[in-house]
């Protein structure tokens, strides 16, 4: 039943034209906004209701606290919609920019792809050579070609930070190649 | 009172190491540039040099990351005056007077101000916490878990309904937060939650790997846009960096009573150094018998927000070190660290660690003196820093982020965590859904769901036992009040629209 009701909801959304949103069909920011608490909040309540009860003692305990935040977020998730809904009420476009500001989404997604292939292979690399390459890969989409510029920040950036973490304070970071050869 | 005082000397003993005040000068310096370059705040500055603290005793730590903190309050305004653009959020109020003072070839004038309200600000919001402090965790030490569920309850309520914003993305923010801090081995019952088949999670979501990834990591994202943004200034027109006597005298006031202002602002969740610094300008300009000259460089516009935003951030250091709840983005952080180092503010701390407590108020005195001294005569020089380009700049924070998160736990999977975490963080502001809530329900899930369940077991499962404890029942009523507050105002804000 409620789900029926979000349908329609959501759909009447759809083709609202609000004040904030003309022109018929388009997304608001809290229309989205109230489908991500609804989408989310729905996942994890159906999951804390699959936790398994307890026998005795604290009995509704690893459930009770999951299931109110759950609901919790489906209903901010709702009254956002219905929020938005109402008439003149609606809010501005949900507009993440990625047709205006696409080469800032394609540096986004570079680096953080960078950043997780920096996280897989800092242990067999060793920390100065994996973060000389994350320097030089993240300058050198930062600060476009200026090259020589980049690969002395980059290799500068790993060797100071490994002299100040790995031996002044003593961090035990992975050793590779290049940490095998110094003599400390 | 007398206790007060031993109490302090115990402060100034710890506080006045050579390794404290070592510490206290780097993290200061520190402090001042980060929170000096534009978009990036005291929070981006604690979050990136935490792994300087590895290694310290909790009381240096604290002190170091102190320092950074009202380092960056004392920097937040060099942008604003320099080159029209806040160097964080809570100086955006230094832009107003701060830069046309500078126009003006006052450069070096507003620099000084600035500086001097700072430390003023600073000293009497250290003052304030001198007294304020041990009689707040001594009340607290009675607290049993209903109570101290109905503070988290009150604290979450009033970071959403205090701060500006939509009441319910604030909502949903807290939601996520929360949702976030129980996944994980349950510590109660030891039942696997949430972890959807991951190993990974099973010893739960690392608070500081989603603190880096979105104080850090989502910054240097939203500063993409401005990537190749050049700030530049004559630095022959700054002038002397002093401020005249009658300079100084039209200020005074105004900046004794904007401290205090500031100092209770900070105390409040959820309420920062921005909306100290804007409360504070609007109260001065109120009251001024020349407001006219607001906006056109007049000077105690530029010194009684600068004065609130230090006492706000010695205000905010309250609830972080009395109740364990960081009521900002950066005492969050802080937080966080110090559980790293395996202290954990709240209550205790002034029973079983009060040289630590007391250390950090103390060395608030040294760190204030050793700022105005960084700030007064070295201003023109750090300044220049300005230039240095954001092309710089970011890659390097994203550099310190990553190796940051890295060293935590030295697991790959934080680096994807923190990585995920700064482009969630940049959708959802995108999205208008606020951050400092979702990380604040994240660091305080725990804490809430384990007093709650232990309540409900004392009490039998009767919720009655939040409204039947007195101090749980005032905890209770000031949500309400808060709430209710927040729909009256959203109500006004409507109609005024």
């Amino acid at each position: 039943m409620i789900w029926a009701r979000q349908r329609e909801l959501a759909w009447s959304v759809f083709c609202n034209s609000g004040k904030g949103c003309a022109g018929g069909t388009c997304m608001t920011t809290n229309f989205l906004t109230g489908i991500i608490g609804i989408l989310i909040g729905g996942i994890y309540l159906i999951t804390a209701l699959q936790l398994p009860q307890m026998k005795m003692g604290d009995r509704l305990g690893p459930k009770l606290f999951p299931a109110v935040v759950g609901i919790a977020a489906i209903i901010a998730g709702l009254a956002l919609i219905i929020q938005d809904k109402r008439p003149g009420k609606a809010s501005k476009k949900a507009d993440f920019g990625f047709v205006e500001y696409k080469h800032v989404w394609i540096k986004i997604s570079l680096t953080t792809a960078v950043g997780i292939l920096f996280g897989v292979f800092i242990d067999s690399l060793g920390f100065v050579l994996a973060t000389s390459l994350f320097m030089l890969f993240a300058t050198s989409l930062i600060n476009k070609g200026r090259h020589i510029q980049n690969i002395v920040i980059s290799i500068l950036f790993a060797v100071i930070t490994y002299g100040v973490f790995g031996l002044a304070l003593k961090l035990s970071l992975p050793r590779g190649i290049i940490e095998n050869i110094l003599p400390f | 009172m007398q206790a007060i005082f031993a109490n302090l000397a115990l402060g100034f003993q710890t506080a006045f190491s050579w390794t404290n005040i070592l510490w206290v000068f780097i993290g200061g310096t520190l402090g001042t540039i980060i929170g000096m370059l534009p978009g990036l705040g005291p929070a981006t500055g604690v979050a990136i040099l935490i792994p300087i603290t590895f290694g310290m005793n909790p009381a240096t730590a604290l002190i170091t990351m102190a320092a950074v903190y009202y380092g960056a309050m004392f920097g937040g305004s060099r942008a604003s005056i320099m080159i029209n653009t806040p160097g964080d959020a809570s100086a955006i109020v230094s832009c107003f007077d701060g830069y046309p003072m500078t126009r003006q070839g006052k450069a070096g004038t507003a620099l000084a101000i600035s500086a001097i309200a700072s430390f003023i600000g600073g000293m009497i919001g250290m003052l304030f916490l001198v007294f304020l402090t041990q009689p707040i965790a001594a009340a607290a030490l009675k607290f049993g878990p209903a109570e101290m569920f109905s503070l988290m309850l009150f604290a979450l309520v009033a970071t959403i309904t205090l701060s500006e914003g939509n009441l319910l993305k604030g909502a949903l923010a807290i939601c996520i937060g929360l949702m976030l801090s129980t996944v994980g081995i349950d510590a109660l019952t030891g039942i696997v939650r949430f972890t959807y088949g991951m190993t990974a999670l099973n010893d739960g979501i690392d608070f500081l790997v989603v603190i880096i990834g979105v104080y850090a990591v989502t910054e240097v994202y939203k500063n993409y846009k401005a990537i190749d943004a050049k700030y530049s200034f004559d630095s022959k027109h700054i002038g002397k960096v002093r401020v005249s006597w009658p300079e100084f005298k039209r200020s005074l006031w105004p900046m004794l009573r904007s401290s205090p202002l500031g100092f209770v602002i900070g105390v409040l969740p959820g309420m920062g150094g921005t909306i100290a610094t804007f409360m504070s300008y609007a109260m001065e300009k109120n009251i001024s018998k020349h407001p006219e000259e607001f906006g056109k460089g007049a000077i105690e516009g530029l010194a009684a927000p600068e004065a609130a935003n230090n006492a706000c951030s010695c205000g905010a250091m309250v609830p972080l070190l009395t109740l364990g709840i960081p009521g900002s983005g950066t005492t969050a952080v802080m937080l966080g660290a110090l559980m790293l180092l395996g202290v954990k503010p709240g209550p205790t701390l002034f029973t079983d660690h009060p040289e630590i407590a007391w250390g950090v108020i103390a060395s608030m005195l040294i760190g204030n003196i050793i700022l105005i001294i960084i700030n007064l005569p070295l201003a023109v020089p750090l300044v220049q820093l300005l230039r240095v380009p954001q092309r710089i700049m970011l890659p390097l924070i994203l550099g310190l982020a990553l190796i940051g998160a890295y060293f935590l736990n030295y697991s790959s999977s934080d680096l994807i965590l923190v990585m995920i975490s700064g482009v969630v963080g940049y959708i959802f502001v995108i999205l208008g859904i606020p951050l400092p809530p979702l990380v604040l329900a994240l660091i305080l899930g725990e804490t809430t769901e384990t007093t709650l369940r232990n309540s409900l077991v004392l009490s039998d499962g009767n919720i009655s036992i939040f409204f039947q404890k007195p101090i749980s029942a005032v905890f209770i009523a000031l949500a309400a009040i808060s709430l209710v507050y927040a729909l009256i105002r959203n109500k006004r804000n409507q109609s005024a629209a």
